[in-house]
């Protein structure tokens, strides 16, 4: 495939969210993609930069140095997509912000000529479920719970997914060879992630909702593709079942892991020993 | 009780002039935003849809010093199912940013340390162009717990599990420790300055 992407890999790409960076990295050189990463990438301002101009600027430097390119762009972050994907239509259908944003700095001068993709689309639908099922070299036997979060099937104007009953990531465990369970009703409820340092109680009985929906609808695993979620319910996974007294032990891993295994990518390759609760059984599974 | 005095007509202008808030008055109460959130869930109080009401009629006081607009998740579950395309995710956001310019202007306490931590997040990005966790963290209690001594305690305390597991991950080794830094910085200062709360 002769497909080449500009890749925006976030913040936590570095740090808590390693194996996210590694795998989507993996997958797509199995693939054959070309990923580029931005040069000098800066934050999309997340979800605490609420003042929604603000997210603008930032996103025109982003914007601007891949549209030199002349590329599109990918993220494998649901926040960054988010940001990246609203101030691009924010700038493309505004010239006069355009012009606001190109004063501060001519660095910021963006022509509105970027694609902004989220890697489920990329993986889903520029890929497609037919092509990686002829890549396909091994099945994943796992039960998993398809979690999509926010930022997917909703605001609707940066939406690529269905609202309520989102399927683009129960496509890709369809054909890796894994089973959907059960879990329409919190696949598409936030994982509490925002409130983490604010408001932790609330938080944590988010999490803990969307852990215990998996587990009670008898998955392996859960799937995502957001290193907010992947944090709340990985990474604090240990914190939420200690505050509640409970044991849950899901494991959590990114959507390309899970695809990787399928392409025959070594787990290590794939980041799977940095996941914080053990991926071993899932590894397990690969056949 | 709402005391027709203390209204002040002009506050529905206030959140419609501020971006993210245009839509206020587009509401028609039908609750949709309140039955599908799921704060709702865990806080049976919390409800957007009073809280745009009482916008709506004018209660300033009564909506900036409401604390339930600092629990938002801006999930935007609400804005995907308002029928009336009223924003709600972004709306609370503006009245946010208006408590904060209240706030600032010594006219109101605002208890949740929400705004704290916004404000520490923004001033890595001014700094470096990416997110520091580290110096995030750092900022953030020290603000909350009021000095840099309290902060320190309050943040081992709540982090010395959850660094030692990142830790033994390979996530939290010496690159961590030091902020990521964007090599055109002087630019991030310049959109912060000339982007960033000029009203
Ligand atoms: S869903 Fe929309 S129209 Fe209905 S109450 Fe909420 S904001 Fe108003
Ligand atoms: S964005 Fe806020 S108000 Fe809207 S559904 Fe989510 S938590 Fe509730």
């Amino acid at each position: 495939m002769s497909m080449k992407y500009a890749y925006y890999p976030g913040c936590p790409s570095g740090t808590t969210a390693m194996e996210q960076d590694i795998s989507m990295r993996a997958v797509f050189e199995n693939l054959g993609i070309e990923l580029v990463e931005v040069e000098d990438w800066n934050c999309c301002g997340a979800l605490e930069v609420e003042d929604p101009e603000l997210v603008y600027a930032l996103n025109a430097r982003n914007l601007a140095i891949v549209e030199k390119e002349g590329l599109n762009i990918v993220t494998p972050c649901s926040i960054c997509y988010y940001n990246l994907s609203r101030s691009n239509n924010a700038l493309k259908g505004d010239e006069e912000l355009r012009a606001r944003v190109r004063s501060i700095d001519d660095s910021l001068a963006y022509n509105g000529g970027v694609e902004v993709k989220h890697v489920l689309d990329v993986l889903a639908n520029d890929i497609g479920i037919e092509e990686l099922r002829v890549r396909i070299k091994k099945k994943v036997k796992a039960k998993v719970a398809p979690y999509y979060g926010c930022y997917i099937g909703r605001p609707p104007e940066t939406a690529f997914d269905d609202p309520d009953a989102p399927g683009l990531m129960d496509g890709l465990i369809e054909v890796i060879g894994g089973e959907v369970v059960a879990f329409n009703y919190t696949k598409t409820k936030c994982c509490g992630g925002p409130l983490m340092m604010t408001v932790q109680d609330v938080a944590y009985k988010m999490a803990r909702n969307v852990l215990e929906s998996a587990k009670n609808a008898g998955a392996d695993c859960i799937a995502l593709a957001c290193p907010l979620c992947g944090m709340m319910l990985d990474a604090k996974q240990e914190d939420i079942e200690e505050f509640f007294g409970i044991k849950i032990g899901m494991p959590v891993l990114y959507i390309t892991q899970l695809v990787g295994l399928a392409l025959g990518i070594e787990p290590d390759k794939l980041g799977l020993n940095k996941n914080v609760v053990d991926t071993k059984e899932i590894i397990g599974k690969v056949m | 009780m709402i005391k027709t005095w203390d209204l002040d007509p002009n506050f529905k202008y206030e959140i419609m002039k501020e971006p993210g808030g245009e839509h206020l008055t587009s509401c028609f109460q039908c609750s949709t935003c309140t039955l599908g959130c799921p704060l709702t869930e865990i806080i049976p109080s919390y409800n957007p849809r009073k809280i745009i009401q009482m916008s709506l009629f004018g209660m300033r006081s009564e909506v900036l010093s409401n604390p339930d607009l600092w629990v938002c998740l801006i999930c935007q579950t609400c804005t995907a199912r308002c029928p009336q395309d009223v924003r709600i995710a972004d709306l609370l956001g503006a009245i946010r940013r208006i408590a904060e310019r209240e706030e600032e202007a010594g006219k109101l306490k605002i208890e949740s340390p929400r705004p704290r931590f916004d404000k520490a997040f923004e001033h890595q990005l001014a700094k470096y162009g990416r997110l520091y966790d580290m110096g995030l963290a750092m900022e953030y209690y020290k603000v909350k717990e009021g000095s840099f001594f309290k902060g320190m305690m309050a943040m081992s305390k709540d982090y010395k599990k959850f660094g030692m597991r990142l830790f033994k991950k390979g996530k939290m080794g010496v690159k961590s420790m030091l902020p990521e830094k964007v090599k055109d910085r002087g630019v991030m200062k310049k959109i912060f300055e000339q982007m960033g709360e000029r009203r």
